[in-house]
């Protein structure tokens, strides 16, 4: 027993799961619609598009790079699908989920070209791209909406698996939920039980070792780009699927959101660290804030100071824990 | 032409940097000689020059110790819109005079405090900058906000308004802020003890620690300096628009670290000077006000400048590949020889 406590209080992600906790208990206190499987399966819908993305950009992270163009890509994508589809009922779903996913998979691809030919910082790198495509989106669209997505599309967007009944309503999990899940699934296992996936652990660790070792280093890492671009093709589906028309403006700052998201799941900027276990805590944790600040009637300006200071505490916490480790290593060391 | 090739050898990135800003400024000229020469374009880009230039040596300093600075944009909006609730007391529109003053010192002084926020939590508890200004940039946004309900401020004294748009003898105030920083930042980073620990920093945080410097106090120096820059471009802000507002300067995040890595400073840290920051300042300048006058929509001027940012880098990899690769043949036919 005391083993399988001391393992849970050894676990990274402790911290959030306890502030998941207490800030659910405190706005259930104060609103006691919070808890209801309505609302759960409400806020899991309406965070699915941040999830998706950041299940894309955890393999970047952790490699030690960062994609700051996700924000660019999923508008591209969404105007893309949008233009696609309006007033085109005839087309094939499967198809437009493919082409748009690959069309993310291809920015990526770009992204990850420069990055390991040209050698420029990914951060740099993804920065310009994030302008340009970003540009090149308003600029074709003109900032104009997109409506009339197909009725087929707009049913897609509202399915439910299941039916429960909850405070009065029939709810059940939502198609963009599911993709969450599957996208947090499928990154699960190409993390754990590829040789791509440990590859990736090996790059954020210590790159040449893992050059070295044997690993293609460059094609690894155009790889986790082109991964991260897929995933935001998904999340575009998905966003657009829960508006029914397409905004290219509105994705402007989600890349803060998705890092902000995985960083709070426990992966480090550094590189090396982080698992899919993490980031669907933070997803969660990143969801009950947002919903909670709503539901808990507080006032919409105080909501950004509250998600500031929430991200600023957490990283800070996580940080000093990980000293006070490195601590008591040292101390070990020494005593020995 | 021996001083050129000096300063070619000395500072072959600047020199190559203040190439492109002749080129470019001759291409516009050229192309628009009525337009673009003309005095009023002139003047209005020296008067939006000194805010992006100085958010960009704000952006630069962190940059050199390896870090980054998100919040400079809602870090001086903040600071503004603070000092501008304050210029609209009863006391300062009864002493203008004492009241800007007071005020210019106000935003001053609050945009530092955001800086040692900032500081506090890089140096001392050791947090990713990048994460910390990540989470700061929000809170300080979402203060500003809660104090403006999301409108503007303004109504501030007419002489704070001058800052932004007054001129000594033809030149903007503006200009001449902007020259004074520059030179102050170049002593600072380049020619002081300060400097120096800045830039070991950069390179190599651990050892710098280990030889003896108090790398907290720079790096919390650092973020300070970082917000005195960004408060005082807030000020040139908000006395251009006459009005604080926590969306002023929102487009100058991107710019500013735009600048910054085309001006040459590794954002990995540890290099970079300041004459090469300003030039690319410069550029950027040079191209978003010429396009703007041609009517070229505001994208295509982002699509350039983020083409730039890319080819640059680019071309200063791919030079540096066939420079080694001279040297490497240089070697073996020298080693050859010998043998």
């Amino acid at each position: 027993m005391q083993k399988i406590i001391e393992k849970i209080t050894k676990k990274k992600e402790l911290g959030v799961f306890l502030m998941i906790i207490i800030l659910s208990a405190l706005i259930t206190m104060v609103n006691s619609s919070f808890l209801t499987l309505d609302n759960i399966f409400d806020f899991l819908r309406s965070n699915a598009t941040i999830g998706i993305m950041a299940f894309g950009m955890l393999p970047v992270l952790i490699s030690g790079g960062i994609d700051l163009s996700c924000s660019s890509v999923i508008s591209l994508c969404a105007v893309v699908a949008g233009y696609m589809m309006a007033g085109n009922s005839g087309m094939n779903p499967v198809l437009v989920v493919c082409l748009i996913m690959l069309l993310g998979g291809f920015m990526g691809l770009i992204n990850g070209v420069i990055i390991t030919k040209l050698k420029i910082p990914p951060i740099v790198t993804t920065l310009g791209t994030q302008t340009i495509i970003l540009a090149g989106v308003l600029l074709y669209t003109n900032g104009m909406w997109i409506s009339g997505l197909p009725q087929w599309f707009i049913d897609f967007g509202k399915f439910q698996l299941g039916s429960i009944e909850s405070a009065g309503k029939l709810t059940g999990l939502s198609t963009q939920a599911i993709l969450m899940f599957a996208a947090a699934f499928v990154t699960w296992l190409m993390l754990k039980y590829t040789l791509v996936g440990r590859g990736i652990y090996a790059i954020g660790g210590n790159r040449r070792s893992a050059m070295r070792i044997g690993y293609n280093v460059d094609r690894i890492e155009i790889f986790i780009y082109v991964y991260a671009g897929l995933m935001t093709g998904l999340a575009a589906i998905a966003n657009i699927s829960i508006v029914g028309q397409v905004d290219p403006n509105t994705y402007l700052n989600y890349e803060m959101d998705v890092i902000s998201v995985v960083v709070l799941g426990g992966a480090s900027v550094m590189g090396g660290v982080g698992n899919v276990f993490g980031t669907v805590l933070g997803v969660i944790l990143m969801a009950v804030i947002k919903n909670g600040l709503v539901l808990a009637r507080v006032p919409t300006y105080w909501q950004k100071v509250v998600m500031g200071l929430i991200i600023l505490i957490t990283i800070s916490a996580d940080v000093i824990n990980r000293k006070r480790e490195q601590a008591k290593l040292v101390r070990v060391d020494v005593e020995e | 032409m021996k001083i050129l090739k000096d300063i070619r050898s000395k500072y072959p990135n600047e020199f190559v940097l203040f190439g492109i800003f002749v080129f470019l400024f001759v291409v516009m000229s050229i192309l628009s000689p009525d337009k673009f020469l003309s005095i009023t374009n002139l003047q209005t880009m020296l008067f939006q020059m000194p805010e992006f230039g100085l958010m960009a040596l704000a952006m630069m300093i962190a940059v050199l110790t390896g870090g980054m600075n998100l919040s400079i944009i809602t870090g001086s909006t903040l600071a503004t819109i603070i000092a501008g609730f304050f210029m609209r007391t009863e006391f300062v529109q009864n002493n203008p005079a004492l009241g800007t003053l007071l005020a210019v010192l106000m935003t001053i002084f609050i945009a530092c405090m955001t800086g040692v926020l900032n500081g506090a939590i890089v140096a001392y508890i050791g947090v990713a900058p990048m994460l910390v200004t990540l989470g700061t940039k929000t809170l300080f946004e979402g203060l500003g906000l809660q104090f403006t309900k999301g409108s503007s401020v303004s109504g501030f004294p007419e002489l704070f308004n001058k800052i932004g748009s007054g001129t000594l003898f033809g030149i903007p105030y503006t200009l001449i802020i902007l020259i004074i920083f520059t030179v102050l930042s170049y002593f600072l980073f380049e020619r002081s003890k300060w400097g120096m620990e800045v830039y070991m920093i950069g390179c190599n945080e651990t050892a710098t620690r280990f030889s003896g410097v108090n790398t907290k106090a720079t790096l919390l120096k650092v973020y300070i300096y970082s917000g005195l820059m960004y408060g005082i471009a807030g000020i040139l802000i908000a006395s251009r628009y006459c009005s604080a507002k926590t969306d002023y300067g929102s487009s100058y995040l991107m710019q500013a670290l735009t600048a910054v890595v085309l001006g040459g400073t590794s954002i990995a840290g540890g290099s970079g000077t300041v004459a090469g920051t300003i030039l690319a300042v410069m550029i950027i300048q040079t191209v978003s006000t010429g396009f703007n006058i041609y009517g070229i929509n505001r994208n295509i001027v982002n699509i350039i400048t983020g083409v730039i940012l890319i080819v640059v880098l680019a071309i200063r990899y791919l030079t540096q590949v066939v420079i080694d690769r001279k040297k490497i043949r240089e070697r073996v036919s020298q080693s050859r020889k010998t043998a």
